[in-house]
This record gives structure tokens, C-alpha cells and sequence, in this order.
């Protein structure tokens, strides 16, 4: 009972803390049952997967609603995240725990960087701005995917990115969202709050291409993914009604501590193995 | 086809005297709120999702209740399986079907985006749906055969 209350509550955290910042609960759920609960990498990726598919579906279903995240955009780029997921649940199978640790390690210490970075935020909004001011190319393949107040333009490097995305997200269990916002802002010229929504869309069907991989080959266990992805959903939920009320200056600090923390513990998992 | 025909036209295309919902947090240019075809799919999304929720939260509950733990490692998947334990009401038959549906839900709403395009005579967005499903098939296909 208690390591079920236990992973419930854990999941509930990596939620809420996902859902504050906007990374999604899988950079935590990962580390979370592999450090935590002694899963193996691989069933963790599973299970992170199936989290993420869940809070996808409930935030898409929101952003679709109230007519934020565009669905012909998400749709064309999927394509290929789902290309890239298929080859990355089957690229999990070839690489070793301690190869995937290392590179879970690596994605932890960028996202840790990334977040310690200022000005970021305010280079991509300039650059987005001038992608607006930019008339835009026409349609290409008789696909219009732009929208309101905006063009989108670069798909060939979109698709590229949206490649690269599903293949990091099938390999460690994320939705992926780190690749694809960047994309569809800085090199589409996509609005932020627009690419967060499609990128949000997106992670069902890129995750759920490579959940099956791991599905089939029975890497997903279902006593674990039950009240991990139960926790991930409530946190998540709770975390979208309280984001306005928290600093997100002082939980940013504090996350990247964690994140930290976790890359060093996740490095001497590949270490020793 | 105008871009006001498109099943899924940006709300911002329609015309400025359609109703809007107060107090909601919309994008600018999408007050309108959503089309038929968004609508149908954010229900669809919302309903698989919550179902998958539940069945996981009567799972667990009958696992943890039955004195077991998340370690003790479920079985694998048996497809055949998963009714009789629904049937006898085993935590194991809540939790596969919740799983199934969890991953199942995504590839629907591809489904229902083609019938939509479809429908609406957009070729090239029913062939990218079709392209997408066609992937997550491939994907099916390849976790089947490299079953462990």
C-alpha cells in the first residue's frame, strides 16, 4: 500500500512540477522510477510514456476547445515526430541501460542550462516577432497550416526538428515539447502560446507510436504505469490551477537543482551501471 | 474550398459577430471558440482520457486493496486475457483495458481528423492523416513481430 500511495504521490510532484514549468511530467517520472523505485531505464521510459499521453490528452483536449493549438500544423509535423518515435522505440532496444542513462543525463544537464539561461525567452520573442513581419512562403503540397495573425514558414526544418523530437521521445520516455516548441517558435514563426498547445497535441500520437514498441515487448508494467500515470494527471491538473499564484522565479532555482541532482545520480548509473 | 469551409478554420476566419465565451482565456484571434471537427476530437481526447484515468483508479485501488504492490510486476500483455479479468473483476483486466485505451485514444483522433478531411473534400490534410495512421500500423506491425 505504501509504495502504491509512494508512487502516486511521486507522480503527483513530477506532474505539478512538469506542469508549472511547462516540460510535461516525463523528465522527472523517468528518474523517478529508475532512482527511486529501482525500475529498469526502459520499463521507466515505458511508463513515462503513457504519462504523458495521458496529460496530453486532457490539456489537447482543452487547447483544441478554446481553439489554441492548431491542428493542421500538429497534424503535418507529427508525421514525422511519428517517424522518429518509430525508429527510437526500436533503437531503445539496441542501446544498453547505461548509454540510455548517459543520454538521459545529457538531456537533464540541457534543460538544466536552459533554464539557467536569461534572455533567452526574450531573443525568441524578437525573433518570432519577425517571423510574423515576414510575409511567409506560399503553401507548400497544398497545405495552408498557418493561422490567425501569423505564417508559418521553414517546414522542411520544422519536419527535421519534428524528426529529432519523436526520436528523443521514444528513446526517454519525454513528450518531447523541449525539441518541438523551440522549433515551431524560433524557426516557424509560430506564436509561443500556439506552438506550446500543438506541441502539447502532438505528444499522444508521437508517444503512443513508440508506447506500443515498448508495449509488445513488455517493458511497460501496468501495476507501475496505473498510479504513476494517475499521479502525473492530478499533479499536472493541480499545477495548471496554482501556476498563477507561484513565483516561478524561486521554483525555476529549485528545479534546476533537482535537475542537477538527478543528472549527476543518472551519470553514475551509466558509469556503474 | 475557402479557408472559412476548412473543417478546422481558425476562428479568427469566421465572421467578427460570432459569440464568444467571457471569461475564458483564448488566443486573440480565436474567441470563437472551436470547429466541429476540433470540438468532436478535444471530446473524444477528453473522454478517452478520463476513462483511462478511471480504470487506472479502480485498478490500483483493487491491487492495493488485494495487499499487493505496484513492484510486484504485472504480467504481460495478453490481449485475450484482458475480458475474463474485466469479467471477474481482476485489477489486472482494469489496468490493461486502461493502457489499451490510453494508447489507442491518440490513433483515434487521427482517425477522426481523416474522416473529417475527408468529408470536408481536403485531400491533403486526409492524406497526412492516412500517411499517421499508416506509421502508427508500421509501428503495430514491428512491435508485433519483435515481440520479446
Amino acid at each position: 500500500m505504501a509504495i502504491g500511495l509512494l508512487m502516486l504521490a511521486g507522480g503527483s510532484a513530477a506532474g505539478m512540477f512538469g506542469s508549472l514549468l511547462g516540460l510535461g511530467g516525463g523528465i522527472l517520472i523517468v528518474p523517478l522510477l529508475t532512482l527511486g523505485f529501482g525500475l529498469e531505464l526502459r520499463q521507466a521510459v515505458g511508463v513515462s510514456l503513457v504519462s504523458v499521453i495521458v496529460t496530453s490528452g486532457a490539456s489537447a483536449g482543452v487547447y483544441l476547445q478554446r481553439n489554441v493549438a492548431n491542428l493542421r500544423l500538429g497534424m503535418t509535423l507529427e508525421l514525422f515526430t511519428a517517424i522518429g518515435a518509430l525508429f527510437g522505440g526500436l533503437i531503445a532496444f539496441l542501446l544498453s541501460e547505461q548509454a540510455l542513462a548517459a543520454l538521459f543525463a545529457a538531456l537533464l544537464l540541457y534543460v538544466a542550462v536552459s533554464l539557467l539561461r536569461t534572455g533567452t525567452a526574450e531573443a525568441a520573442q524578437r525573433q518570432a516577432e519577425a517571423g510574423r513581419a515576414d510575409p511567409g512562403a506560399s503553401p507548400r503540397f497544398g497545405l495552408d497550416l498557418s493561422g490567425p495573425g501569423y505564417r508559418v514558414r521553414n517546414l522542411g526544418r520544422g519536419a527535421a526538428g519534428s524528426l529529432g523530437a519523436g526520436v528523443v521521445s521514444a528513446l526517454l520516455g519525454i513528450g518531447g515539447g523541449l525539441v518541438k516548441v523551440p522549433v515551431m517558435h524560433l524557426l516557424m514563426g509560430v506564436p509561443l502560446r500556439v506552438a506550446t498547445a500543438t506541441s502539447n497535441l502532438m505528444i499522444g500520437v508521437t508517444a503512443s507510436a513508440s508506447a506500443v514498441i515498448y508495449l509488445f515487448r513488455g517493458e511497460i508494467d501496468p501495476y507501475v504505469a496505473g498510479p504513476t500515470a494517475i499521479g502525473v494527471f492530478l499533479g499536472a491538473s493541480a499545477g495548471s490551477r496554482v501556476a498563477h499564484r507561484i513565483d516561478l522565479r524561486i521554483l525555476r532555482i529549485l528545479f534546476v537543482a533537482v535537475l542537477l541532482y538527478t543528472a549527476v545520480q543518472m551519470l553514475r548509473r551509466a558509469v556503474s551501471g | 474550398m475557402t479557408t472559412s469551409d476548412r473543417p478546422d478554420a481558425a476562428a479568427g476566419d469566421r465572421p467578427a459577430d460570432s459569440p464568444s465565451t467571457p471569461g475564458v482565456e483564448t488566443a486573440p484571434a480565436a474567441r470563437d471558440g472551436a470547429t466541429g471537427l476540433e470540438q468532436t476530437i478535444a471530446r473524444l481526447l477528453t473522454i478517452g482520457t478520463y476513462a483511462a484515468v478511471a480504470l487506472f483508479a479502480i485498478g490500483s485501488g483493487l491491487l492495493l486493496a488485494a495487499g499487493g504492490s505496484p513492484l510486484d510486476g504485472g504480467p504481460r500483455l495478453d490481449i485475450g486475457r484482458v475480458g475474463a479479468d474485466l469479467g471477474e473483476l481482476r485489477f489486472d483486466g482494469f489496468l490493461w483495458l486502461g493502457l489499451l485505451i490510453v494508447i489507442a485514444t491518440p490513433a483515434a483522433r487521427v482517425g477522426v481528423s481523416f474522416i473529417g478531411y475527408l468529408r470536408a473534400g481536403e485531400r491533403s490534410m486526409a492524406l497526412v492523416a492516412a500517411l499517421i495512421l499508416g506509421i502508427i500500423s508500421l509501428s503495430v506491425a514491428l512491435a508485433i513481430g519483435t515481440e520479446g
